[in-house]
């Protein structure tokens, strides 16, 4: 283990973070058991069954280290294009670190705190206090020993909060952020999440999501990462009785991107659906690994990936339904559909249930196939250039993913914006 | 009358396969109606996907002029946008993409390319509800991915509204009639006669008489076995109803 100890590249920053941050003993004791468990496990290898078809050597080669204080954020007007077509509550990290000159508030109503992880720590410690798991993966140990900043949401119980919150990364260099929601019984509320940067940067996040019974949380992520950086992402989420957690992975950045999203259905009639896609072009790779744990009776998940792979790119999807003993009535649909544009691209699928309940409807499938001819010959005949034909077909096969996710007007504007974007980067 | 598509000595086959069409020639005058008759299998589709410039078919021999031009040197997309239109016997059914969205672009496509300004989404709008109103057809069919969930009757009359939107030179309908019910058959014949313009040639593709009814044409042709048989003027086509076209090399 000593010969090997992944972790000694980032001791001098954590020993740094340590000597800089003002907090809680209790963190400071959780920051040094996350660093240790960091430093046994080391960064995951090809031979863990999780994490066979993803290739992390892009990232652990040398790893990105935090910048001292921060980067410097991105121009404003920079931002423009990333951002939801309506008023947002905006809170921009830079470099992993919340910049109040990016963001724009606005009035919160009653019964919500939103506000960035640090003055949290500082004004709150004890909403934190139990918001970090025992038992992390080697990327979310990291995370919690390394992290500068991030977001808090929580909604007191029955608040709808109507204004979407706008969360933006930038990352330049290495970012641990951490996003921490809670919505109390029948809360509602929409996050968006885009990570965005410049350069061979590297972003580590945590999102800790917990719904309490009947809340509903809409949760966009996209991710457009700068083509030289890294992405690593570990979402849980703990579902009570009937809530209903709707998540939307949008995936076009990053060298190397890697996204766990663990969704428990703890109590009854819980739902959980999670649409997107991921494009991918040039030497890029990115997993999605969906995990999710049916304990409670009576509860659906759904999930359609789609996948596009141009250039010599390379897309992973995991996906587990797990049904306990008990979780009678389970309705879960996995569903897996990728595009391969070139020759040199490559997808490898692996939708999975593990069934140990009775009288459960579960499906799943995964297809791998190329733009039908007969459709591109179709559109070509009616004056279509080749490129714009195929240009068609893609965004057709993408979008119906983003479509099926049923997002909210704005947040699906955005994410047709993203999808358009990327077509117009010049893949297939 | 000039010849907007002259075909001489054309034989080609399935790329790697057969040979299909054995040796066509046929000239179309712009203003005319063609009709192209024969059994099944005669190779109708075959002429239609080498004019349209489908991939998977080889031309072995003879030429294609369209307004001039070496039609087969010309891709596909070129060919539309510079006036030849096919109406596919089976049209594709293409989910996620809007049949507004896609007309949209075929239009401004080939606009672009005749040096026009290309349509904005106001001007797009107008025209598609004058050709709806041409062709007397509702406004259902547009808000639908391409053919996605059409019956048959419905495609077909998607692909003359196509027609009507893209106003080609060159027309050419491949089996449009067939799968039609006495009403929908009523309702395309009367959208074709209603395109039918001096400045347009239209080829149509059938295997049945009864559409000569409807949409009576100027010349018709009997494809048998890969060649052009016998032609005529239109009073032909009654002939051929009485005597049937099996003398003319129907092996079936
Ligand atoms: N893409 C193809 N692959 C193989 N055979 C084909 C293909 N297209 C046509 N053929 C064959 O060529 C012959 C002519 O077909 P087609 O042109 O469709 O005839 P028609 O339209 O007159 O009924 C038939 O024997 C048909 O099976
Ligand atoms: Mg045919």
């Amino acid at each position: 283990m000593l010969m090997t100890d992944d972790s000694a590249p980032f001791r001098d920053a954590f020993d740094q973070l340590l000597a800089t941050v003002a907090e809680p003993a209790w963190l400071t004791t959780r920051r040094r058991v996350e660093m240790d468990r960091f430093a046994l496990l080391g960064f995951p290898t090809r031979r863990q069954e999780a994490w066979r078809f993803t290739d992390l050597e892009p990232l652990t080669a040398a790893p990105p280290l935090p910048a001292a204080g921060g980067g410097d954020g991105p121009a404003p007007a920079s931002l423009a294009p990333w951002l939801l077509p309506v008023p947002t509550h905006r809170l921009v990290l830079v470099d992993g670190r919340f910049a109040p000159a990016l963001s724009a508030g606005g009035a919160l109503p009653a019964g919500v705190w939103l506000a960035s992880v640090a003055e949290t720590l500082r004004r709150r410690p004890d909403m934190l206090e139990r918001a970090f798991g025992d038992g992390e993966e080697a990327f979310a140990a990291l995370n919690a020993a390394l992290f500068t900043d991030g977001v808090v949401l929580a909604l007191e119980p029955g608040v709808v909060l109507e204004t979407p919150v706008e969360i933006v990364h930038h990352t330049t260099s290495a970012a641990h952020a951490r996003l921490h929601i809670a919505l109390g019984a029948g809360a509602h509320a929409t996050v968006v999440e885009t990570a965005m940067g410049t350069g061979a940067g590297w972003g580590n996040t945590v999102g800790v999501i917990t719904l309490g019974a009947g809340a509903m949380l809409t949760h966009l992520h996209v991710q457009a990462e700068d083509p030289a950086a890294c992405h690593t992402a570990a979402v849980r989420a703990v579902l009570a009785d009937q809530a209903r957690y709707e998540a939307c992975a949008l995936i076009t950045g990053g060298r190397l991107s890697r996204r766990d999203v663990a969704v428990t259905l703890a109590g009854d009639g819980a739902e959980f659906r999670l649409h997107g896609a991921y494009l991918l072009d040039g030497g890029q790779e990115a997993t999605l690994s969906v995990r999710a744990d049916h304990l409670g009776q009576g509860c659906r998940t759904e999930e359609v990936v789609k996948g596009v792979l141009a250039g010599a790119s390379h897309g992973v999807f995991l996906g587990t339904v797990a049904v306990a003993p008990g979780a009678d009535g389970t309705d879960a649909r996995q569903l897996n559909r990728n595009l391969l544009l070139s020759p040199q691209a490559r997808v490898d699928t692996k939708p999975e249930l593990e069934i140990l309940a009775d009288d459960v409807k579960c499906s799943h499938g995964a297809t791998v196939g190329s733009l039908d001819d007969a459709s591109l010959f179709y559109l070509q005949s009616r004056g279509i250039d080749p490129d714009a034909a195929r240009r068609m077909l893609v965004e057709a096969f993408a979008a119906e993913a983003i479509d099926a996710a049923g997002l909210p007007d704005a947040l699906a504007e955005l994410a047709h914006r993203h999808l358009r974007r990327w077509l117009d980067g010049g893949a297939s | 009358m000039s010849k907007l598509l002259e075909i001489r000595g054309l034989r080609a086959r399935i790329a790697n396969g057969r040979e299909v069409l054995k040796g066509i020639d046929l000239d179309v005058a712009a203003g005319e109606v063609h009709a192209i008759m024969g059994p099944n299998g005669a190779g109708k589709s075959t002429l239609s996907s080498v004019l349209a410039g489908k991939p998977g078919y080889e031309v072995t021999e003879g030429t294609v002029r369209y307004l001039g031009r070496d039609l087969l040197a010309m891709p596909a997309d070129e060919r539309a946008r510079e006036g030849v239109f096919l109406a596919f016997q089976y049209p594709v059914e293409i989910p996620g993409v809007n049949n507004m969205y896609f007309l949209r672009a075929a239009l401004n496509a080939g606009r672009r390319q005749r040096g026009q300004a290309e349509l904005d989404a106001q001007q797009f709008l107008k025209a598609v509800r004058d050709r709806l109103k041409l062709l007397d057809i509702g406004d259902d069919l547009l808000r639908r991915a391409v053919n996605v969930g059409f019956s048959g009757g419905e495609k077909k009359r998607n692909e003359i509204f196509q027609m009507a939107m893209l106003e080609p030179k060159l027309a050419i309908l491949d089996e449009t009639d067939s799968g039609l019910d006495i009403d929908a058959l009523r309702a395309v014949s009367d959208g074709v006669n209603r395109l039918r313009d001096p400045a347009r040639a239209i080829v149509m593709i059938t295997h049945y008489q009864r559409l000569l009814d409807y949409i009576v044409p100027d010349r018709v042709h009997v494809l048998a076995d890969g060649r052009i048989v016998a032609s005529g003027d239109k009073t032909f086509a009654a002939e051929l109803e009485r005597t049937g076209y099996a003398y003319l090399g129907d092996a079936a």
